[in-house]
């Protein structure tokens, strides 16, 4: 049960969009209790955005950088590419040898990660306070004169082939995001998933990199992101000594103008894959994040999967034991995302009687405005998760950066649950019955490969 | 580095600078650190209850929350034929409540926005400080009036079984199953399984059982962590608690698991895989609380613990293999365990498993360097420091000491001890605790493209999906060729026949490293049955060994090695240039097995077996040149496996002969590159 659960969970790690980033939307309340999360905010001359919070309940600082590129930005011949250029950029730089990076940051005790989504790509280390000149060393050293040589580029070729082979092509269900984008989207970038294509990854040269780094990792269309224990004037005059010398971008940074014709038709397809217990996707479009529309597929989710007591639990895990495990999980994008329901079957459960059942709750949110008591339980759960949602500094760091840099409003970390307020029963009742229609869905069945009939072809990857 | 090589990494370069400002900071090296700061570990209150419920409390004022952990301190259970019923259990306690249904539970729970969850060791809940009155009369009411309806028993099992089923397809899920089964067996608490036949057996009287005996304030721990202060906490603690009544809970004591006692590889076909699970484990003798844990983590951090790790850098950056390799020391409440694991493409499945016994024996046999354990010590320091950012984690301080009897300065001083790790203690924990002589090699991926590749690391056992010991998989490529066609067609791609038998004078020299030291080896053929191969390190001759005619001889640094037949016989084997001519004279029987994927080329198995034992070879099924031997010699040690992996084909005037053989005996591996090859010069003079 716990094993199957995970699947389920590990379908928000799919969908690309940082963790802290559905938990930021999806959390905030207008709640006198939360802490207000203070921060300084300014802008270098080369355009660098520079957000600062000081928490020095613990000796610790996150520095962050967020690059406003992801799988979206890429060229259709060389998908794959942000995130492998994630990998690249811990190479090393001028000033520091290859494989030194994360070594000097584990010396220092610190630790570190970086991903890569449809939207954006982001870096962060968390390290003890007073090595935040290394942390600020690191991550101008990136932005200013990364280096990649013919060694490191082959090796995390390798490298990135294999996390695709671990997490899609050798893990039950891995295909999943893959499959529904490319059948969501037509012309849109987001018809493919961040991790990209092998063939193209093969394929892609030094030109491709220099073209891309030159493009995208300059400083006005980052956003350095620093939250712990710091000193706020001294950081700064940190950040002007390691950041100012680094030059504005001269190309002019593409940003995929590319209008995803409104969907007329459902799209259904089936998947054979290596699984026991078959699996449904109903991937339905969304509005871009952000809007008010936007806020009310938040608070469906909650409504649908967010406790025990939710619709889609109660009545498909529990009442009618059709699924093990079932999820509505907003995957929300600067250009619209899919608003996904995903469930695994029960034994004995025909895919077809699992969906006839999703399609049943959400009927239900359809026709009819749901009660006062359910609707004030939900707002309960966001605004309680709202609370917890900024009490660890790397996630403080990620919020504050995603805000500003899809909102222009790092404020939202406070306010954005004034978003949330605002939605309303008949916004809920509204949104089900306009979007999560089957002319605007696409529905995937996962079926054990023993269903495949001999003479068909399986999916597998391209 | 030769100088072309540089000018073509130079030019490969892409070196993405900018015009230079003028720098307030010297960016040309690494900054210096600031000061350290003051590492502050804070308190966790204790005390008591009447009725032996330990409470431990973490003030914690930045956020309006509480959350309340009960946990249960008990010995491991043997579940038995009812498998399955600890984890089933927790759902089914969740069930309602003699005041409440479940539907209502849930909903009164959801409705204060909190987390409740119950399980066979504890419950957790969490909530506002607004609702925790409320989260504290849920909790409660579920602690002492559960309903445990059988409807959810039911359900539970259902979901047990898609589980169970689902886990089948999962690599990682398997490799697990066949640790378990490995290194704990299935009397025992650690390696027992749950199938759907256990699952079933569990009725709502086990469920019922279980919570009347073990669900007691005696054996329990209450930790309150959030905005509460210790005043609030006692009064809390004895309103809610205090009803509670102990009572005697039931020890149970179990036998150490047998230690593996030899490398063995286990293998599940899962003919649907691109990567290979591999996980290299054995039993260890460290317990929770073991005074060695210390020293276990820095050793651990060094070997597989991080990303500047040795297995790491090995795998992952140095060789591309994987997107991660890592090792785990852990320790347990009855015994602990060794692993490294990695997930890697097929085609280097042998190769990576290669490398984690290098690494697992390097680390045994030489002091880490200073850098290594400088480093492991400030990311260790590191970590602990990141982890008081949660004010959970002093709890688990207080915890932890009174559970496992530590001292009550443990953790205080936990900066200090890890400081005061030395080199020597880390290699003494590595020869305690890592043992890759006495190891399961345990992987779950396509058996026909990796089977072969992992012979040479000890004696293959099958397994199937559910952990269980099964059958080798059949050849699924059967052969449309006999051993004589395979050998025919061998002969011929070598040169054939004529220009074979032709040949009676062929000397080779090929040069390898042992050990970082560079090594010759001089082999010469004369007739058939006429072989001599000299191995030399630094001007000594260290080995020779010769076959002329019905003459043996082996002599190994000056000492002549007594021959017995089956060592005859092996010679025999090596004695003829191309043996496939002569296997009349050398004896023996060849099958053919079929056809198998051998370094990402199909290749026709041949089997033979002759009074020494059995050896197979594999020839391309394209060009039919060897690629590769692999024998099973006995020896007084045991059995050793040998494999013989032939490459870089090249003409000699229609002779073709390997200049590169890689000779892997297990823990020594040779590849020796032949750079002299030469015809009729007159070396088989040293056969007069």
């Amino acid at each position: 049960m716990n094993y199957l659960l995970s699947l389920v969970c590990s379908l928000c790690l799919f969908v690309g969009a940082s963790t802290s980033q559905i938990l930021a939307n999806s959390l905030v309340m207008p709640n006198d209790d939360a802490p207000k999360i203070e921060y300084v905010k300014y802008t270098l001359d080369n355009g660098l955005k520079v957000i600062l919070h000081k928490d020095s309940s613990t000796p610790i600082v996150a520095v962050s950088v967020l690059y406003h590129v992801g799988s979206k930005n890429e060229d259709p011949d060389r998908t794959g590419f942000a995130h492998f250029f994630e990998h690249l950029m811990f190479e090393g730089s001028k000033n520091i040898e290859r494989g030194q990076m994360d070594k000097m940051i584990a010396a220092a005790g610190g630790t570190y990660n970086a991903n890569t989504s449809n939207d954006r790509t982001f870096y962060y280390e968390i390290l003890p306070s007073n090595q935040l000149k290394l942390g600020l060393w690191i991550e101008s050293e990136r932005m200013l004169h990364a280096i990649v040589d013919t060694l490191g580029v082959e090796t995390q070729r390798a490298v990135v082939k294999e996390e695709k082979r671990l997490r899609v092509d050798n893990q039950p269900y891995g295909s999943i995001l893959e499959e529904t984008l490319k059948r969501a989207y037509t012309k849109h970038p987001y018809r493919w998933a961040p991790i990209g294509s092998m063939e193209h990854l093969d394929a892609a040269s030094f030109e491709d990199f220099t073209r891309f780094y030159e493009t995208f990792y300059v400083p006005n269309n980052a956003t350095l992101s620093i939250a712990g224990d710091i000193d706020i004037e001294e950081t700064k005059k940190m950040i002007d000594g390691y950041f100012t010398e680094i030059p504005r971008g001269t190309v002019e940074i593409p940003r995929p103008t590319i209008k995803e014709p409104k969907q007329t038709e459902e799209v259904r397809d089936i998947v054979y894959d290596n699984i026991q217990l078959p699996a449904v996707i109903q991937a339905y479009k969304m509005p871009p994040q952000g809007t008010h529309d936007a806020y009310a597929f938040e608070v469906l989710s909650t409504l649908l999967t967010g406790g025990a007591s939710a619709r889609m639990q109660k009545q498909l895990v529990d009442q009618d034991q059709k699924a093990v495990a079932v999820a509505a999980i907003p995957l929300s994008l600067e250009d619209g995302g899919l608003f996904i329901n995903y469930g695994i079957a029960n034994m004995g459960i025909e895919a077809e009687d699992l969906e006839a059942g999703m399609d049943a709750v959400i009927k239900t949110v359809q026709n009819e405005l749901i009660p006062e008591k359910e609707f004030q339980k939900v707002m309960n759960q966001i605004e309680a998760s709202f609370v917890s949602t900024n009490s660890r500094i790397a996630s403080i760091a990620e919020s504050l950066a995603n805000y500003e840099v899809y909102y222009g409003d790092a404020e939202l970390i406070n306010t954005v649950i004034d978003k949330y307020r605002k939605v309303t029963r008949e916004d809920l009742k509204r949104v089900a019955s306009e979007y999560l229609i089957p002319q605007n869905r696409v529905v995937l069945y996962y079926l054990p490969k023993s269903a495949q009939p001999e003479s068909s072809e399986s999916q597998g990857d391209e | 580095m030769n100088l072309l090589k540089n000018i073509a990494l130079t030019v490969a370069l892409v070196v993405f600078s900018s015009a230079a400002f003028a720098q307030s900071f010297d960016r040309s090296k690494a900054p210096e650190a600031g000061p350290a700061p003051k590492i502050n570990i804070g308190d966790a209150n204790t005390f008591t209850l009447k009725n032996g419920l330990k409470v431990y409390v973490v003030e914690n004022r930045k956020l309006p929350t509480l959350s309340v952990s009960l946990s249960l301190f008990r010995d491991p259970i043997f579940e038995g034929d009812k498998a399955g019923y600890l984890s089933m259990f927790g759902q089914v306690m969740q069930a309602g409540t003699k005041n409440m249904s479940k539907e209502e539970l849930d909903e009164a729970v959801d409705f204060i926005g909190a987390n409740l969850s119950a399980g066979a060791t504890g419950m957790y809940g969490y909530s506002l400080t607004r609702h925790q009155d409320k989260l504290m009369d849920l909790m409660t009411d579920v602690l002492y009036n559960p309903l445990f309806p059988e409807e959810e028993l039911e359900k539970a099992t259902k979901q047990q079984i898609s589980g169970i089923a689902s886990a089948k397809e999962d690599p990682e899920a398997i490799s697990g199953k066949i640790v378990d089964a490995l290194l704990y067996g299935d009397d025992h608490p650690y390696g027992e399984q749950v199938t759907e036949e256990t699952a079933t057996n569990v009725s709502i009287d086990d469920i019922k059982a279980y919570y009347n005996t073990y669900y007691k304030p005696n054996i329990a721990s209450l930790v309150l962590v959030g905005n509460i202060d210790v005043k609030e906490a006692k009064k809390l603690a004895k309103k809610y608690f205090d009803k509670w009544e102990k009572g005697t809970v039931p020890t149970m004591s179990y036998e150490d698991p047998a230690p593996t006692a030899i490398t063995g590889v286990a293998l599940m076909n899962r003919e649907s895989s691109v990567q290979s699970v591999i996980n290299i484990t054995h039993t260890i003798p460290l317990t929770t609380g073991d005074e060695d844990q210390i020293t276990v983590s820095v050793l651990n951090n060094i070997l597989g613990g991080s990303s500047s790790s040795r297995l790491f850098r090995n795998l992952r950056e140095d060789k591309g293999y994987t997107y991660g390799a890592y090792s785990n020391i852990s320790a347990q409440r009855l015994v602990g365990s060794f692993s490294a694991s990695a997930s890697v493409r097929n085609a280097v499945t042998d190769s990576a498993v290669t490398e984690f016994m290098n690494e697992l024996t390097a680390i045994r046999t030489e002091d880490v360097t200073d850098e290594e354990i400088n480093n492991a010590k400030a990311s260790l320091t590191g970590s602990f420091a990141r982890s008081l950012e949660s004010p959970q984690t002093v709890a688990n301080f207080a915890l932890n000491i009174d559970r496992y009897d530590l001292p009550k300065d443990y953790y205080a001083t936990y900066l200090q001890k890890l400081d005061n790790v030395s080199k020597a203690d880390v290699k003494t924990a590595a020869n305690a605790y890592i043992h890759p002589d006495k190891a399961n090699i345990v992987v779950v991926g396509n058996a026909k493209e990796i089977a072969s590749g992992l012979a040479q690391f000890g004696e293959i056992q099958y397994f199937d999906a559910d952990g269980n010991p099964t059958d080798a998989p059949k050849a699924a490529e059967s052969a449309d060729l006999s051993a004589e066609d395979v050998f025919a067609n061998y002969v011929n791609a070598v040169g054939g026949e004529e220009v074979v038998k032709a040949n009676k004078d062929i000397k080779m020299v090929g040069t390898a490293t042992v050990q970082e030291r560079p090594i010759e080896l001089v082999m010469v053929y004369g007739e058939p049955k006429q072989f001599s191969m000299v191995m030399n390190m630094m001007g000594m001759t260290m080995s020779e060994q010769t076959v002329n005619g019905d003459n043996f001889s082996s002599v190994a640094q000056g000492q002549t090695i007594p021959l017995r037949d089956v060592d005859k016989q092996q010679l025999t084997r090596e004695a003829y240039f191309v043996p496939e001519l002569f296997m009349e004279e050398i004896g023996g029987e060849a099958e053919v097995l079929g056809i198998e994927v051998v370094d990402g080329k199909r290749a026709y198995v041949v089997k033979i077996t002759d009074s020494a034992g059995a050896y197979t070879n594999y020839y391309d099924a394209e060009t039919f040149l060897k690629i590769r031997k692999v024998s099973t010699t006995e020896t007084p040690q045991g059995d050793m496996t040998q494999t013989i992996t032939y490459g870089n084909w090249q003409d000699f005037d229609g002779l073709m002969i390997p200049t590169l053989m890689i000779q892997d005996l297990g823990p020594i591996k040779l590849d020796i590159t032949f750079n002299v090859v030469e015809l009729n010069s007159g070396a088989v003079s040293v056969f007069d």
